[in-house]
């Protein structure tokens, strides 16, 4: 993980901030980012998606390994 | 960097090598007869629902505002994961899952929009986009609120240009930096944060006229 990250975000929240200036709704929203991520967390998947998914997967065939897992698998092996 | 991952061809064939954790028996049973609210999905790889279950709601949520219909948004998540499911051999863990995840997606939605059906569908947006959206133990007004709310987020996103609207809904998920967003839309930081000025200003000016 790059340690720089959580400071350039920082910086990212605070232009989204100062470019954005306030929204005003029932609520008040610092950022389009902030009134997004509101919106994101009040919106969720359908439930039947989930099994959708996995009824899909589950007709997929036996997955193989890639040749990089079943080299590191093999060099675990014999360690 | 990130290894970028082509999943618009076609799928992978039978012989698609997928990750060592996912060598499950893929033939395992799934949930038995049609699911229901308290059901919990039954995984032929339980390390696949690990990741659904983390990633899925965002996929989801950038699928449906990008898309604007919730029918082709629930369509493109599952789609999205299928194709993560068989390409999974392929990731190297170069770069977040979460950002693998959204690569597929905006290429997955892309061509959504590109197809003629896009062009000509009706959208039933109004009628089905809330039912599974809102917590029950939301009050009758919070729930208002928050469709309203959530219908003039979509109309001012539908105004605006496809780019934009993406590089809004991707700063949003706050595990994404301008980086990661610009190696995802293949330009330089530095044009990423231009654009996103600029789409800011667009979404706020679109934004009031829905007032």
């Amino acid at each position: 993980m790059n340690p720089k990250i959580p400071k350039l975000q920082q910086q990212q929240k605070q232009e989204a901030v100062e470019q954005t200036g306030q929204l005003r709704t029932a609520r008040e929203f610092a950022s389009v980012e902030e009134m997004l991520r509101d919106d994101a967390a009040q919106t969720s998947p359908p439930p039947r998606l989930a099994h959708r998914v996995a009824e899909s997967i589950a007709k997929e065939p036996k997955p193989e390994r890639s040749w990089w897992q079943r080299l590191f698998s093999r060099r675990s092996a014999d360690l | 960097m990130a290894k970028p991952v082509e999943v618009e061809s076609s799928f992978v064939s039978d012989n698609a090598r997928q990750a060592e954790a996912l060598s499950v028996s893929a033939s395992t049973p799934v949930a038995d007869g049609p699911p229901s609210a308290g059901d919990q999905p039954k995984w032929a790889s339980p390390e696949f629902g690990a990741i659904y279950e983390e990633h899925s709601r965002q996929i989801y949520y950038v699928a449906l505002r990008f898309l604007g219909d919730p029918t082709q948004a629930e369509d493109a998540t599952h789609d999205v994961f299928l194709k993560a499911y068989r390409k999974l051999g392929e990731f190297r863990g170069e770069s977040a899952m979460r950002t693998w995840l959204y690569r597929i997606t905006i290429n997955h939605c892309r061509n959504v929009l590109q197809t003629w059906h896009q062009r000509n569908m009706v959208s039933n947006a109004d009628d089905s986009l809330w039912e599974t959206a809102v917590a029950a133990a939301e009050s009758p007004l919070r729930v208002l609120e928050i469709k309203e709310l959530g219908q003039r987020i979509q109309q001012t996103l539908d105004g605006l240009p496809p780019e934009y609207r993406l590089l809004l809904l991707l700063v949003a998920d706050q595990q994404m930096s301008y980086k990661e967003i610009a190696t995802l839309t293949e330009q330089s930081p530095d044009a990423v944060r231009g654009k996103l000025h600029r789409a800011r200003k667009a979404f706020i000016a679109q934004f009031q006229k829905f007032t």
